[in-house]
């Protein structure tokens, strides 16, 4: 069962909306949407684990932190992410992160 | 050679992984093909919409190509002004210079290098689409976000629109439609038009020329603006409520929770009227029940602890309604006593004494509605806010103490109690931000206050765009 983690990002939840769409004008049933999303959490998942290789470094200043249900929530402020080839400066962000074994 | 965005290869693949994926479950449903491919069509547009991948168009086209037409007359200008032709930049774009425009022609094609070009006066430029612009004063060509647009930098500048592609003497290459044309653009470029709003005041005629042929990149920046600014407007008036609350109300209304959400900007304007001016008893009885209501939803979303049961108390306050809870009763006449410095009583919190003095603001309160509810602004509800804060978190030692001299002591009570105040609003604010990550984690290590982290597979947002990476360590400090 992989983890519906990644339905909150541009692509899950674009794809949420164009699924909610259709089921707006009855073009197909939400189970099927619930089947389609589920399609997604295997099919991002397995993209992420094999078909991404970079490596990213990063550093800030932790606001808060949050452990519950193996899920851990951060929120950073000022940080920098650091690329071979980019540098990108947030003053604030979140992480959510599940277990990743 | 900078690396290749890999996030529009990778969506691109994920989509099509998916849409393959639910084809046979299409099927068992029985829906038609043609559903599944709407489905594909919504989602690219959606992701192409999203600044998320800037260049996800980019990479399943070829560059936009312009081609340049200059005219004789330019010839020699363009000679000596080679440089402002072509910003160097190593590339091999800087061919096109004055020798290849030596020719009768006069044109040459390029692709849009990714830096800005600056254009001469007289040049007429032409979209691969076909669409011709003549420069009449010298423009710069910027590529912003990936895609060409057409900026200007002095202030006066007319675009002729100069009619058909038949009408251009030589060939151009059709490429795919080259970014000008992209309708998917159209968000960045009305970010790049209102920036630019002097291309639209060129003129009547030319507008319209413009606007018929280059509606991806001349959105009728009237509608665009309004619905921009007013975007922007409801942020800000949400704002202003929160300002005028000037407590918790900041905390709440960035809930997620829907139901929440608009009880609370109602009681939020209705703290407004408050402060604006007279309130009739008819709303005041709404209010009452909206405070219940406020309370009731958010008691039942359980966030913030203290926060979530502060606030409705903070409204009554402000509200001035009798206060039918009797535990609120005693911060209520506390905070009467902080507002009104007509009536120096000493409070009585506890014992007999808060009953006959609820009555008695009661019904002073009556009648001079109008004038206690002018005395309240933000200050004083702040003061109320930690009033009723320093009193949720002490005893009745704290209140004793006012009993002299209540105002005197609430201020210094202030200062006494901030530190236990960690600002509340860091709570439902602090998660609620454009910046996120999902990803798993290998590992969360801490020391002292140091931490580490080790991540894998995530997904980065960070104001619109879209990052992946396979592995993140990072460090903070707490």
């Amino acid at each position: 069962m992989a983890y519906q983690l990644y339905r909150n990002t541009t692509l899950g939840n674009s794809l949420q909306e164009s699924l909610d769409e259709l089921i707006q004008s009855q073009q197909i049933t939400p189970q099927l949407a619930l089947q389609v999303l589920l399609q997604f959490d295997k099919a991002i998942n397995s993209a992420l684990a094999q078909r991404v290789r970079n490596r990213v470094n990063f550093r800030g200043s932790l606001n808060t932190y949050r452990f519950c249900d193996n899920v851990w929530t951060f929120v950073l402020n000022d940080v920098e992410f650091r690329e071979v080839t980019e540098l990108i400066k947030v003053d604030k962000v979140k992480i959510v992160a599940c277990d990743g074994k | 050679m900078a690396c290749v965005n890999p996030v529009p290869k990778l969506y691109r693949s994920v989509i099509d992984d998916v849409i393959e994926g639910v084809r046979d479950l299409f099927a068992e449903e029985g829906i038609e093909e043609q559903v599944l491919k709407d489905l594909k069509q919504l989602w690219e547009t959606k992701v192409l919409q999203s600044k998320a991948t800037e260049d996800f168009f980019r990479n399943s086209i070829h560059s936009p190509l312009f081609t340049l037409q200059l005219p004789h007359s330019l010839h020699q200008t363009l000679q000596s002004s080679t440089a402002s032709l072509v910003i160097p930049a190593g590339r091999t774009l800087s061919s096109f210079t004055t020798a290849e425009l030596g020719t009768s022609n006069s044109s040459a094609n390029f692709t849009f290098p990714g830096y800005p070009i600056h254009v001469p006066a007289g040049v007429t430029l032409q979209t691969a689409s076909g669409h011709l612009y003549k420069v009449n004063v010298p423009i710069m060509v910027t590529q912003s976000s990936g895609r060409a647009n057409i900026l200007q930098h002095p202030i006066q500048q007319v675009f002729q629109q100069l009619g058909q592609p038949s009408m251009i003497q030589t060939s151009v290459p059709r490429l795919n439609p080259c970014s000008l044309q992209t309708t998917t653009e159209k968000s960045q470029r009305i970010e790049t038009v209102l920036e630019q709003p002097t291309i639209l005041h060129s003129g009547p005629v030319d507008r319209k020329h413009l606007e018929n042929a280059t509606s991806d990149i001349l959105v009728p920046p009237g509608n665009e603006h309004k619905m921009m600014s007013e975007a922007l407007l409801s942020q800000q008036e949400s704002s202003q409520y929160i300002n005028l609350a000037g407590v918790t109300f900041p905390l709440q209304v960035s809930q997620t929770n829907s139901n929440v959400e608009p009880v609370l900007s109602v009681s939020a304007s209705m703290t407004q009227n408050l402060h604006g001016g007279p309130l009739s008893t008819g709303p005041q009885g709404a209010l009452h029940q909206h405070m219940t209501d406020i309370q009731l939803h958010v008691l039942k979303n359980r966030m913030y602890g203290c926060d979530s049961v502060k606030q409705p108390r903070n409204v009554e306050d402000s509200s001035s309604l009798p206060v039918s809870e009797k535990d609120s009763k005693s911060q209520m006449d506390l905070n009467i006593q902080v507002t009104d410095d007509d009536i120096n009583e000493i409070i009585q919190i506890d014992g007999t004494g808060d009953t006959s003095s609820n009555e008695e603001i009661g019904s002073t309160r009556d009648g001079d509605e109008n004038e206690f509810l002018g005395i309240i602004d933000a200050g004083d509800l702040k003061v109320l806010e930690e009033e009723a804060d320093s009193i949720s978190n002490e005893d009745s030692t704290a209140n004793s103490s006012d009993n002299e001299d209540p105002r005197v002591d609430i201020v210094e009570e202030d200062p006494l109690n901030s530190g236990d105040d960690v600002s509340e609003q860091d709570v439902p604010d602090l998660f609620d931000t454009d910046n996120v990550i999902v990803c798993q984690y290998d590992k969360i290590h801490r020391s002292k206050n140091k931490w580490k982290f080790y991540l894998k597979d995530g997904v980065m947002c960070f104001g619109g765009r879209d990052y992946v990476f396979a592995k993140a360590i990072g460090d903070a400090e707490w």
